[in-house]
């Protein structure tokens, strides 16, 4: 299965890989550093689930999602965000995110996304 | 006084701690005026006093309520909150106010909820703990916010500047975190050891 993993910061994408190697250590990770980068990887590798920031310089999350879902329908988006806001969590729903989780990931939050997403710990 | 940088690795620490932060004070003060914000990515900068003022002189707007508020803890400093004379307005008409008395009393009360919410979490990402003093307001035009003596306080400051935009409301903020000198170094091993914990 592949990952990727998209924030413009680097203690971000570090937090969120080693949550998800703790109970997935042989995953392979791909890594953008806003949305543009994220929607040509995409594109590219076909992951199976996408974390996605929000706030990014570039293109935000909101732009690159319904993009990175329309090139690639089968894409599972974690939103993964600091803005908590009721209508920033249902605006992220409605473009098509399966969840919308508050940052910091740390592995517990990692591992009830996983279980959410019935992926295989 | 010796000068001190951040390297592009402590300051891309600070910017998410900082979004982090940011996010959870943007929520609370929305759901205080009932409105949804953008947030905007923090920038973070290591300045001396003389230049942040200069910055502050490229603000657009001529005068600014201007509210501070301390924090002291082994991350001391104070947060600054400035909304132009449009965006008062804006935020007195969307909270029905009827009074500027009333006026600086909400906008004390947003800068407390924001500033407050904001270096709380801010201390808690770096494991730590900060105690407030009481937010105080002035209404400042902008060539004489040097005058401020907020700005007395500091030689050095790292500035966290960040936008709080509730783009229906026309509300536009501006919060700025200044810390002390003597909290720079603390500041800086902090985030160096919350680097190291992820390599």
């Amino acid at each position: 299965m592949k990952y990727l993993v998209v924030d413009d910061s680097k203690l971000a994408r570090l937090g969120l890989i080693k949550s998800l190697k703790t109970h997935l250590p042989d995953v392979e990770v791909y890594q953008a550093t806003n949305g543009e980068e994220a929607v040509e990887l995409n594109k590219t590798h076909k992951p199976t689930i996408a974390f996605l920031d929000l706030t990014m310089p570039v293109m935000d999350g909101y732009e690159a999602l319904p993009m990175m879902i329309w090139d690639n329908p089968d894409l599972k988006v974690i939103v993964v965000s600091a803005d908590i806001q009721e209508q920033a969590k249902a605006k992220v729903i409605d473009l098509g995110a399966k969840l919308h989780i508050q940052k910091p990931i740390n592995p517990n939050k990692m591992k009830d996304i996983l279980e959410t997403l019935e992926c295989k710990i | 006084m010796q000068d001190i940088t951040l390297t592009e690795d402590e300051k891309d620490v600070l910017q998410e701690l900082m979004n982090v932060a940011y996010g959870n004070a943007t929520a609370v003060v929305a759901e205080m005026l009932d409105a949804f914000a953008t947030l905007s990515i923090p920038k973070i900068k290591v300045l001396k006093t003389q230049e942040l003022i200069k910055e502050f002189h490229s603000l657009e707007g001529k005068s600014f309520f201007f509210s501070t508020q301390a924090f002291v803890g082994d991350f001391s400093g104070e947060s600054a909150f400035f909304i132009d004379e449009a965006s008062a307005k804006n935020l007195s008409s969307h909270l029905e106010l009827e009074s500027e008395e009333d006026l600086d009393d909400a906008i004390l009360e947003l800068t407390n909820v924001l500033t407050s919410t904001l270096t709380t979490r801010l201390a808690q990402e770096m494991n730590t703990e900060v105690r407030f003093a009481l937010p105080s307001i002035s209404k400042l035009p902008l060539n004489e916010i040097e005058n401020s003596q907020t700005f007395q306080n500091y030689s050095q400051v790292i500035v966290i500047d960040t936008q709080l935009n509730f783009e229906h409301q026309k509300i536009n903020g501006e919060i700025f975190i200044l810390t002390k000198d003597g909290s720079i170094e603390w500041l800086k091993n902090r985030l160096n050891t919350i680097l190291e914990a992820l390599m």
